[in-house]
């Protein structure tokens, strides 16, 4: 069952049909959607950020607060759309670009500093130099294992390895429990 | 590391083809949102946050799809002031009260806005506090890339913040390539050095650009920036560097 909407989060307020609560969540969140779509897209991430606001428009009533905070949250839904992008064109590849309009100043802040954010920086540094690499190459720019692998040089299986265990200590750290074993 | 495991953390990494989806589903994992949500707290960890175009938020709202959001005309106990009926001195006396109200409001935003606008303190300002506290000037070292930039960077170890100057770097197309700032540290791999986060520079005039590092620095000994397409790289392939400042 869906939590009742949190009014006083943004997502809680889309969620109960608030209607000035979707200018406030582009207002908090559009540079960090923009931002993530960049990293993803380059030049076609005016399109995936209109598909990841519709997506998060009809996730909205998903948030829970006690979960996470809602800058993870919605980066999340970001990510979930720019790997399904990637994953078609992958499939079908493009090549067509778009021009960029100049950047405004008014729509540059971040969104407030999550605790998750500071807590994954911290377990990042803890991991070894060769697994936070692949990680990082993983989620920041949505490669797969096997671009990976021919960035690197790794084998295929070392990739795997690094990131899937990479990423399984920084939820333990986010979440506070032991990582789950072999 | 059991097989649910690895699906879930492929998900948040890379995505899953729809017969690992269906392998998920089959094994009662498919709600788990931990590995996402932990991919996703990476991804804020290591993000610069750059603005939206102009116009795309209002092309955000335009291509939103129909929903059934309306604007409240009335709430639950309450309704507008009829006002339109009455007489206009009547109107006046009714209104007045409402019109003091705004005129105060109006006057504690613009003090508000104007003391906040005097108690944020300029890059430049915060640049030379934190050099009165004791943080590292180093002058940049201008490479064939840049020959004629000069400035300096200022980095305080306590704080974990620190500002670039430049004079005479050229300005970048944001759509095209952007600046990306990298810290060594004593303490760290060599081979990865700290991203200190990206930047556009829109002047050749001095330019102060507030240092974004991702991760802890404890002894920072050199530090570069590149030229790297839009959003920045996880690793540069340090093919264009165009300023080094090392520690002596």
């Amino acid at each position: 069952m869906l939590p009742q909407p949190d009014l006083s989060t943004v997502l809680g307020r889309v969620a109960s049909g608030d209607p000035v609560a979707v200018r406030d969540c582009l207002a908090r969140y559009g540079g960090l959607v923009w931002s993530i779509a960049r990293r993803f897209e380059g030049d076609d991430a005016e399109d995936a950020v209109q598909e990841i606001f519709l997506d998060l428009w009809k996730s909205a009533a998903r948030y829970d607060a006690r979960v996470a905070s809602e800058a993870t949250f919605v980066a999340m839904i970001a990510r979930r759309r720019l790997i399904d992008r990637r994953r078609s064109r992958r499939r079908r590849p493009s090549t067509e670009t778009i021009e960029h309009e100049a950047p405004i100043a008014t729509t540059a802040h971040g969104p407030d500093t999550c605790a998750e954010a500071s807590q994954a920086a911290r377990a990042l540094d803890r991991l070894r130099p060769e697994q936070r690499n692949v990680l990082l190459l993983a989620t920041c720019h949505g490669m797969s294992h096997g671009e990976i692998a021919a960035e690197t040089g790794m084998p295929l299986g070392t990739v795997k390895a690094h990131a899937r265990r990479g990423l399984i200590s920084i939820r333990a750290a986010l979440l506070g429990v032991q990582e789950e074993g072999p | 590391m059991s097989r649910d495991v690895e699906l879930l953390a492929d998900r948040a990494l890379v995505g899953l083809d729809d017969d690992e989806a269906n392998e998920l589903r089959a094994l009662g994992r498919d709600d788990d949102e931990s590995y996402d949500l932990a991919a996703a707290a990476i991804d804020l960890a290591t993000l610069s946050i750059q603005p939206m175009p102009a116009g795309l938020a209002e092309r955000v709202i335009a291509a939103r799809a129909p929903v059934s959001m309306k604007i409240p005309t009335t709430l639950a106990g309450w309704s507008m002031p009829q006002i339109a009926k009455q007489a206009p001195e009547k109107r006046r006396r009714r209104m007045a009260p409402w019109l003091a109200a705004a005129a105060t409001a109006a006057i504690v935003i613009v003090g508000l806005s104007w003391w906040l606008l005097r108690a944020t303190p300029s890059l430049s300002d915060d640049r030379a506090d934190l050099l009165a506290g004791g943080a590292t000037r180093i002058d940049w070292k201008a490479t064939p890339e840049a020959s004629t930039t000069t400035g300096d960077v200022v980095w305080s170890a306590s704080a974990q913040r620190g500002y670039m100057r430049f004079v005479g770097l050229t300005p970048n197309d944001p759509a095209k390539t952007q600046y990306q700032l990298w810290i060594f540290d004593k303490t760290r791999d060599q081979a990865f050095p700290v991203d200190g986060g990206v930047f556009d520079v829109t002047s050749t005039g001095e330019v102060i650009v507030p240092i974004a590092a991702k991760l802890h620095v404890d002894d920072a000994t050199l530090f570069a920036v590149t030229v790297e397409r839009p959003g920045g790289v996880v690793v540069s392939k340090r093919e264009h560097v165009v300023v080094m400042a090392a520690r002596s």
